[in-house]
């Protein structure tokens, strides 16, 4: 089964995602921020993650910064926010988001981009 | 035999870079030194010169240094005056992440200061900034607290805002709450994750 880290200081959101990935077969671990994420990683690698922007200790930009400096295979990477401007979304793609949702964010949509990212599904 | 290197003792470090003139003159001089660690010590002993929130606020902005940031953001929340605060609030409608999150930590720390302008901040324009205001609620000492938090779900017509808020509530949330979240869902009928967060809200209510 395809891992899933959730990286986000929101409890609600996390089970709300997590829920939903679960319940598609995906196995999801948790992390409350960046610092938090990048732990788990190092540990043990994810086959996709779901990244907030705005945390403590470590934000989302920064976390994705250091995860794609990373020696590690580069997995994608689903960066979701509340922020629905243009440039929110230029900082992700810069930091190395692979696809940029702006919360929140419907069930179905959710898990067809996972699978895209993932290329279990044909675009 | 192993080689002990000599290493200066961070106190000696300290005394070495304090070494500047520690007059008001001399620490704002500072606080655009090349070296970090000066810029530092200037921050913070800057706390002790008069009306020095202004430029402080001024000087956050353009401080690429995140250590140097943190302390003044630390001398900030210290001198917690109306020019700290207001630069604070600038803050939260930066484009830096880092820089937003350093001031809702420090305004959570102001709750006497923050208090009287949390209704307005509620109330901005920009819905992010309605977010990063219901965020610093996350862990503000301040008896109103959740009453803001049900008006915010009554009235507020962003959705991520009424998400972040009931996030809190059903953290923080008493019975008080359960009406304005029925309301909630019902005002955002279609929107699962408004349905999914109020559920959880009531459940946690009925728990407490």
């Amino acid at each position: 089964m395809k891992r899933i880290l959730i990286v986000d200081d929101a409890a609600t959101v996390r089970l709300y995602h997590r829920e939903i990935l679960e319940a598609a077969n995906f196995t999801v671990e948790e992390a409350m921020n960046g610092i938090e994420g990048l732990e788990k990683t190092l540990r043990s690698p994810f086959d996709l993650y779901l990244v907030d922007i705005n945390m403590p200790k470590l934000d989302g930009y920064g976390f994705l910064r250091e995860l794609r400096g990373l020696d590690l295979p580069q997995a994608p990477a689903i960066m979701i926010s509340t922020e629905a401007e243009a440039s929110d979304a230029r900082l992700a793609y810069a930091a190395g988001a692979n696809l940029y949702l702006i919360k929140p964010v419907r069930p179905n949509q959710l898990l067809i981009q996972v699978r895209l990212l993932l290329g279990e599904v044909c675009p | 035999m192993a080689l002990i290197k000599t290493q200066p003792t961070p106190e000696s470090v300290t005394e070495e870079v304090r070494r500047h003139p520690r007059d008001c003159a001399g620490l704002l001089a500072q606080l655009t030194d090349p070296d970090p660690t000066v810029r530092r010590w200037a921050a913070r002993d800057l706390a002790d010169c008069p009306d020095i929130s202004p430029v402080l606020v001024e000087r956050l902005h353009q401080e690429a240094d995140v250590s140097v940031r943190e302390v003044i953001v630390t001398t900030l929340t210290g001198l917690g005056d109306a020019a700290a605060v207001a630069g604070l609030v600038e803050c939260l409608r930066s484009e830096d992440a880092a820089l937003r999150n350093e001031a809702i930590e420090a305004m959570r720390q102001l709750p006497d200061a923050v208090a009287p302008i949390m209704r307005g901040l509620l109330a901005d324009p920009d819905p992010d900034v309605r977010i990063f205001a219901v965020n610093i609620l996350e862990s503000f000492c301040y008896p109103e607290v959740e009453a803001w938090l049900i008006a915010v779900i009554d009235h507020d017509p962003h959705v991520n805002v009424c998400a972040t808020a009931v996030d809190l509530l059903g953290e923080i949330g008493t019975l008080a709450a359960r009406e304005s979240l029925l309301r909630l869902k019902a005002r955002f009928a279609n929107e699962p994750y408004i349905r999914f967060a109020a559920d959880l809200a009531l459940e946690r209510l009925c728990e407490s």
